[in-house]
């Protein structure tokens, strides 16, 4: 009998020496998991942070450079706007000042002869002024116009820069030939003619 | 023996038993815990590293587009100041010229 007490002594500390090392064994076995798993993700949360970072990279990249060159270009065009605007400025003056030069009387002929035909009419009314214009001379060009025309003398430029300006008897139809009108109407064409002189674009 | 004793002896022996399973159960969460400890700092560890290669990435990034952003300045008072040279060199033509559109001449 004390054998085979003995034998169940051995066989019970001899089983849970076995559960405990399979306790052991698992959790083992789960660290190594735990830790596995860990770098795993560890390795996914820094990918994750350096694909943000790249993305925020880029962005602050763009955000720096495009204010920049956005400023800068804006410094360029409105560099290039005030030379143009200088520019305008001076052929004003050099508009105004077309009475003085030896072209002025063809100049108002011609522009005379433009307003009339765009008005059509054999009774056309013709405005002119132009400032420091002498008046007699400018009432001579009435014995140049088709019979039946009536001439205007202005006091003062019309709008500003001086030119002509036809209509009918009626002021239904207006033509407006004045330094002024012509700027305008030649806007595009005016800014492209000094942008390629000044700038050779 | 008698069968008190052997009884008692069986008692002693289930006790020790249990406290072996005990023990190894206790180790057990020692090293789950461990483990779990471990893995925490291994994280953080990571995470770490790659928030401070995030800030050196950024502070380069911001440090070369400054640089670029400062070489495209450079480029520009160049351009200004090639641009008050060719007006001041042809002011008198583009008028002229302007002058002549508008006379149609």
């Amino acid at each position: 009998m004390a054998e085979s007490l003995e034998k169940l002594h051995n066989r019970i500390l001899s089983d849970a020496k076995l559960k405990a090392a399979g306790v052991v064994e698992q959790a083992e076995d789960k660290s190594k998991q735990v830790l596995d798993e860990a770098q795993s993700q560890a390795r996914r949360d820094a990918n994750d942070i350096l694909a943000k970072a790249s993305l925020e990279a880029e962005s602050i990249r763009r955000s720096i450079l495009s204010s920049r060159i956005r400023g800068n270009r804006l410094r360029i065009l409105d560099e290039k706007n005030k030379i143009v605007q200088s520019v305008l400025k001076s052929v004003e003056q050099g508009l105004s000042d077309i009475v003085d030069s030896d072209q002025f009387e063809s100049t108002l002929k011609r522009f005379v002869a433009e307003a009339v035909e765009a008005v059509g009419t054999d009774n056309a009314v013709v405005r002119i002024g132009f400032r420091n214009a002498d008046k007699k001379s400018l009432q001579s060009l009435g014995q140049s116009l088709p019979k039946g025309t009536k001439l205007l003398v202005d006091e003062t430029a019309i709008d500003d820069l001086g030119g002509v300006v036809a209509s009918d008897p009626e002021g239904k139809m207006i033509f407006n030939n004045s330094f002024r009108a012509r700027l305008e109407r030649l806007d595009n064409q005016l800014l492209t003619t000094i942008s390629s002189t000044i700038f050779g674009e | 023996m008698s069968g008190i004793e052997a009884v008692r002896k069986i008692v002693e022996t289930e006790a020790q038993a249990k406290r072996i399973v005990e023990e190894a159960e206790s180790r057990a969460q020692e090293i789950l815990a461990s483990a779990s400890e471990e893995a925490r700092k291994i994280r953080q560890a990571s995470t770490a590293e790659a928030e401070q290669r995030r800030v050196e990435m950024l502070r380069e990034t911001r440090e070369k587009a400054e640089a670029d952003a400062r070489s495209s300045d450079v480029e520009t008072d160049s351009l200004l100041e090639s641009y008050k040279k060719l007006f001041e060199n042809r002011k008198d033509a583009a008028a002229k010229k302007a002058v002549e559109l508008i006379l149609g001449n």
